[in-house]
């Protein structure tokens, strides 16, 4: 998939990339707390293209699942989501009603979780949870064409025998099976943009390039657009052509999936890299980033990654903007140039 | 839920009201006071007119052989003869029992239209007014005693407003054939409107004395586990898939929410069905709870003992029946 250049730079600038399938700037989303603010999306910009895979990395906690949650307009009150650009399919989201936004979720822009065993409802048997998308966006005429397409459906993303099995609970399937079926759900109604949040964290090694062959099958087959939310490197590097990495609410780099993980130019990303164990060099030693995470309710001004940082300098003190560092790139760093030598 | 499962549920009922009779038995015949001298107090009885009324009634006997001649002849159904009513113990029951139930199942639909709403809408709208309300509201339903708060009501809408009648199951002009014994499924079998509604009105006020506590406990269980269920993952997922807020909420979180409450509801209908004895007294309603105080003031044992171990049966079926909706309601729970 093959993004104009200058379309999937996020830049400062609030004119949404054109031809972009969603379009964000300046998304900021807050929550009150006893202990004070939150700020968990901490003025996001990106775009993603039709059709385009997108990944989105960052440890628990960086605000990559409030993002999208956020786009989704499934953040509850007392959370707070603002932005100068919310665009999705030239929608302008903010200015949506409640049931404007609820009529394009689930049916052009779909949400898979990363547990299923808790996404599904208990309660409920897998055929009843697929119809139900299918009959309130008006899919399929009745109840009867709901279940035959939910067993199409449970058919396509590979559930054996899905017609005797589309009368189960959540709970008579195993991990992998219920993985599947929580993507029928969200491919129901063949959205444009499926936002998948961890999809292959809670599944054995062994079922994991199956679910991911399976969301990318289906991706090629609809033409839909992927971001793809997880802490996995070699996912991202595998599965997406384009890279946002989060760090305590805001996006320190984003560019090319080759490319930034070929040659980051954000400190926080050399280190993602470097704490993971490599095959190349099995002796050598897993280096983890010191330090935590900042406290969200008391950012420091400037980077908020100086403080885990080995190249941090006193300027970094100083309010830090996301800029370009190459072709299709930008970091939020200004010891970019140090990093690179 | 397999045969075999119901059967051995059957059969814990068999050490549970064998407990159940030694309790009351002992109970009831270790209480000061005898039948004997209560019956012919007011009557200057010889000595051995009271012995033969007592070898009469098998007073006489020692308790062990008591105890096991009510035990051999409770399990054949024949719980002795009522000292008073000189009747079958069983057919005095029976004929109080249609009251009581009547009002019990009144009662438990006050506090289930009542809770689960208000509960609901608590939980939704949490730590707004409205939740506030809702919690002030039910410890204040918790604990005020059932006999103040029913005499409140007498006064209000009996003595001041004359909308509702003080107290009895049914007006003096009306008669009702007796089929299950409970006046508004009577009246309603009958076809007779004007009963219906003239037993309506009586059961208003004891339903309310009797349901708003409980209420308040449906309430509050529902309340703390739909907020527990709509931080679920699975609520999200809903949304996410376009639902209408009102389907989430209705379908699947209720479902779910629902399943203590579910619980609590059947306990509170087995404490409904053997504690309403101080309501019943402050209505005038003629159930099995004013029959059970009456015969406890008067040592009528056989009598006593029948209708504990009566409450003891429905409290155990009841908590059956809840199991059994369990199972409706949460699919992974399989008995």
């Amino acid at each position: 998939m093959s993004a104009p250049a200058a379309a999937s730079m996020p830049l400062d600038d609030a004119v949404p990339a054109p031809g972009a399938l969603l379009s964000v700037r300046d998304l900021r989303t807050v929550f009150p707390t006893r202990r004070g603010i939150v700020q968990a999306v901490d003025g996001v910009d990106l775009d993603v293209m039709p059709g385009e895979a997108l990944g989105v990395v960052g440890e628990s906690g960086s605000g990559k699942s409030v993002t999208f949650l956020s786009v989704l307009g499934l953040i509850r009150p007392p959370g707070t989501v603002t932005a100068e650009t919310l665009r999705f399919e030239g929608f302008d989201l903010m200015r949506l009603s409640a049931t404007e936004r609820r009529r394009l979720r689930g049916r052009a822009m779909a949400l898979t979780m990363q547990d299923a065993l808790s996404a599904l409802n208990p309660a409920f048997t897998v055929g009843t949870q697929i119809m139900e998308g299918l009959l309130t966006h008006g899919i399929v005429a009745n109840a009867r064409a709901a279940r035959e397409e939910a067993v199409a459906l449970m058919g396509r993303v590979g559930i054996p025998s899905a017609a005797a099995r589309v009368d189960e609970y959540p709970h008579q399937f195993s991990g992998g099976m219920r993985q599947r079926i929580m993507i029928a759900i969200a491919l129901a109604a063949r959205p444009r943009l499926l936002i998948a949040d961890e999809p292959t964290t809670a599944l054995d090694v062994t079922i994991r390039a199956q679910v991911l062959d399976l969301i990318d099958d289906l991706r090629q087959s609809e033409g839909m657009a992927l971001v793809l939310i997880t802490h996995d490197l070699g996912v991202v590097a595998e599965r997406t052509e384009r890279l946002a990495v989060m760090y305590a609410g805001q996006i320190v780099e984003t560019g090319p999936t080759a490319a930034v993980l070929a040659a980051p130019r954000h400190p926080y990303t050399r280190g993602l890299l470097a704490s993971l164990p490599r095959l190349d060099a099995p002796d050598s030693p897993i280096q983890a980033i010191p330090g935590q995470v900042p406290d969200l309710t008391r950012l420091p001004p400037g980077c908020r990654f100086r403080e885990r940082c080995p190249l941090a300098v006193a300027a970094c003190a100083e309010p830090v903007l996301l800029a370009p560092v190459g072709p299709d790139r930008a970091a939020r760093c200004i010891r970019t140039e140090a990093l690179a030598s | 839920m397999s045969y075999s499962r119901i059967a051995e549920r059957f059969l814990q009922l068999v050490p549970v009201l064998f407990g159940v009779s030694v309790i009351v038995f002992l109970m009831i015949t270790l209480t000061p006071g005898d039948p004997v001298e209560i019956m012919l107090a007011d009557q200057r009885a010889t000595e051995e007119q009271i012995a033969a009324l007592r070898r009469d009634m098998g007073l006489d006997k020692p308790l062990a052989e008591r105890f096991f001649h009510f035990l051999v002849n409770a399990v054949q159904g024949d719980f002795g003869l009522s000292f008073f009513h000189r009747r079958p113990v069983i057919d005095v029951i029976a004929e109080r029992l249609p009251a009581t139930i009547e009002l019990t199942l009144a009662s438990m639909l006050v506090a289930i239209m009542v809770a689960i709403p208000l509960g609901v809408m608590a939980a939704v709208r949490r730590d707004t007014w409205l939740d506030r309300a809702c919690t002030v509201g039910g410890l204040f339903g918790v604990s005020m005693p059932g006999f103040w708060f029913g005499i409140l009501l007498i006064l209000l809408f009996a003595v001041e407003l004359r909308l509702l009648p003080v107290g009895g199951r049914l007006g003096y002009d009306y008669e009702v054939a007796r089929i299950t014994g409970m006046v508004l499924i009577d009246s309603l079998l009958a076809g007779r409107l004007d009963s219906f509604r003239n037993a309506l009105a009586h059961i208003a006020l004891p339903a309310l004395t009797l349901g708003l506590p409980s209420a308040a406990l449906l309430m509050r269980v529902t309340r703390a586990s739909m907020v527990e269920v709509l931080a679920a993952d699975y609520i999200t997922f809903a949304e996410a898939k376009g639902l209408s807020r009102l389907r989430v909420l209705a379908r699947h979180a209720l479902k779910n929410a629902l399943i203590p409450t579910v619980t609590v509801a059947a306990i509170e209908t087995g404490a409904l069905l053997g504690g309403n004895m101080i309501v019943e007294t402050v209505f005038g309603w003629p159930g099995l709870g004013r029959l059970v105080v009456e015969s406890i003031f008067a040592r009528n044992y056989p009598l006593v003992q029948a209708a504990v171990l009566l409450y003891a049966l429905t409290y155990v079926l009841l908590n059956f029946v809840a199991d059994i909706l369990y199972t409706t309601l949460n699919p992974r729970v399989r008995l």
